[in-house]
């Protein structure tokens, strides 16, 4: 699972709604991926992110900062998380992921009506 | 270059076309005779359609080779083709993506890779470069040491007289005396194709040995992989977009979709673990395993917020072969709800299910109905997409107790319009290929129908400043 798709994630327990993101991520295993860096698709996908923290500095140009966009490449595309957890931050629930894979199925009494 | 043809199944050089053969008062040795004819007759057409397709092979073989240097003209060629193929689909002959598919072709190649003039399949080719032609033929290994494969199809009255082995064999033999090829029936240099109907007799030969729909980058095929491109192009997928396909299953729909748009961020998911293995192992198969994301989840429970996705492409499981433990109407529910307004849907449907949509569009029941909060999602939008705020239960039930008579007949889809729909063909059953997009007027125009009612109850005021206080 990359860094961007956990960005793009959020809770789905019943009744948590909006304060189930983000999902707390904690890695066992990790593995950085070297990926084309194509800085188009990079400044495309930033304005999907539900960015909690700021990043330093302006954000106003930042299609045309490339050791910016490098950055978020780095962080979002290249880092690969092969095991370990997310978890709800609203009700704890923990949702393992494995082989590169979340699992997030809920059982019946979980799913929201 | 060929082989960017996505949706077209089959590709075949056409030798012969032409009317129907008459089977209905002549004898059966009459029509042998007529058989052999579309062998005998015009030899020229047909070892002008053989050289061709050895070209056509050099030049795919040349390509593989030339792949890493800039061939702009060819580019350009392809896109020509790419483009008139697409229309012929969408206009009429989606119904057809399944049959073998004869093409007439026409190109022109560029003179830095190979020296070849036009090609036309035509028999009205002159001369001259028929002699060209002739003379390459020449060239490459001498045709009579070719060896070739009756392949026959034949349906309607021809069908009813003669068996595809009959046929086969009266053409094999014909084949055999005229060029002096030898029949190999397991491993031929050639195929050749032969379909007589009620409408047409055709000859053709494939261009490939290997049908088109079957792609080199897929391991194992789920969905055809035709129908899954020609899917993903209906989307209309652009640079930089989110698509997702929440019951991927093999992964067929984004394989074919990454490979042709690669700049975008493409999320697979489903329920089953064998699944997303054999998805994992297709991802890794095309080295587009960092192009797709993959999620274990369910389609009616999507852990993502509201609106955040640009595209859904699915193949929507049919009844019978698969277990599916929620209805359709859930189904569309949850994508409706991930998907942002200007969004697009892309679904292939079984018969049933395509059935069962329309039966709620016509009889105007609002497929998203949760009982009695018919048109709760519908306000809820205008107010906070993907919020549950007090303010849009008090909304609801007023709206509720106003009359919902006339709410009933609004746009049963909630914010999903309709856009088009194609019916193809699956090989043995049919299916079609649905587009929806979300609007965002039909929040607009719901609203305005509340207000519309509530202004005879005196509420107006109060529901009003609900809905313009949370803008």
């Amino acid at each position: 699972m990359k860094l961007l798709t956990h960005n793009l994630l959020s809770s789905h327990v019943r009744g948590v709604g909006p304060r189930g993101f983000p999902l707390r991520l904690q890695a066992t295993e990790v593995r950085i991926n070297p990926v084309e860096f194509n800085p188009d698709f990079v400044a495309r996908m930033i304005p999907k992110l539900h960015l909690v923290e700021v990043p330093k500095g302006p954000i106003e140009g930042y299609e045309h900062d490339e050791k910016f966009l490098r950055q978020m490449h780095h962080v979002l595309l290249e880092v690969d998380v092969l095991e370990g957890t997310l978890q709800c931050p609203e009700s704890g629930r923990l949702f393992p992921i494995s082989r590169g894979i979340p699992n997030m199925l809920l059982s019946d009494e979980e799913t929201e009506t | 270059m060929l082989k960017k043809l996505k949706s077209a199944e089959r590709l075949f050089l056409l030798i012969k076309k032409q009317f129907p053969l008459n089977v209905s008062s002549v004898s059966k040795g009459k029509i042998f005779n007529e058989m052999q004819r579309l062998v005998n007759d015009d030899p020229e057409s047909w070892l002008s359609a053989i050289s061709i397709w050895k070209n056509l092979l050099e030049l795919d073989a040349k390509e593989d080779k030339l792949s890493q240097r800039d061939a702009n003209p060819l580019k350009r060629k392809v896109e020509e083709n790419d483009i008139i193929n697409p229309k012929k689909l969408k206009t009429k002959q989606m119904q057809e993506l399944q049959e073998s598919r004869e093409c007439q072709l026409e190109k022109q190649t560029d003179e830095a890779t190979v020296e070849q003039g036009d090609f036309l399949t035509n028999r009205e080719k002159s001369q001259e470069a028929f002699q060209n032609d002739a003379v390459k033929a020449v060239a490459a290994p001498n045709q009579k040491d070719l060896t070739f494969r009756v392949s026959c199809r034949c349906s309607g009255s021809v069908a009813k007289t003669f068996t595809a082995q009959e046929v086969g064999r009266v053409i094999g033999i014909a084949l055999m005396k005229q060029f002096g090829w030898k029949a190999d029936l397991r491993n031929p240099n050639l195929e050749i194709f032969i379909h007589l109907n009620d409408i047409y007799s055709v000859v053709g030969i494939p261009v490939f040995r290997v049908p088109l729909a079957s792609r080199a980058y897929i391991k194992t095929a789920g969905l055809r992989s035709t129908i899954a491109w020609a899917m993903a192009s209906l989307a209309e997928i652009k640079a930089g977009a989110f698509v997702l396909d929440p019951m991927c299953g093999l992964g067929t729909i984004l394989l074919e979709a990454a490979k042709e748009w690669p700049d975008v961020y493409y999320v697979g998911a489903d329920v089953s673990d064998s699944q997303l293995l054999g998805a994992c192992d297709n991802l890794k198969a095309a080295g587009l395993q960092d192009k797709i994301e993959l999620l274990k989840v369910s389609v009616i429970e999507l852990p993502l917020p509201s609106e955040s996705v640009d595209i859904i492409i699915s193949d929507i499981p049919f009844g019978k072969k698969f277990k599916l433990g929620k209805d359709i109407k859930n189904i569309l529910q949850e994508m409706e709800r991930v998907l942002r307004v200007g969004g697009t849907i892309v679904l292939l449907l079984s018969e049933d299910h395509h059935r069962r949509l329309q039966d709620c569009e016509r009889g105007g029941i609002p497929w998203n109905s949760k009982g009695s909060h018919t048109d709760e999602p519908g306000i809820e939008k205008c107010l906070n997409p993907g919020e549950k705020t007090d303010l849009s239960d008090t909304v609801s039930s007023s709206a509720e107790t106003s009359g919902q008579g006339d709410l009933d007949k609004m746009p049963p889809f909630g914010s999903l319009v309709p856009v088009d729909r194609y019916g193809v063909s699956l090989g043995r059953t049919g299916a079609f290929i649905c587009r929806y997009r979300k609007s965002p007027s039909s929040a607009a125009s719901r609203l305005a129908a509340v207000s519309r009612f509530q202004s005879s109850q005196g509420s107006c005021t109060a529901l009003k400043a609900v809905v313009s206080g949370s803008r």
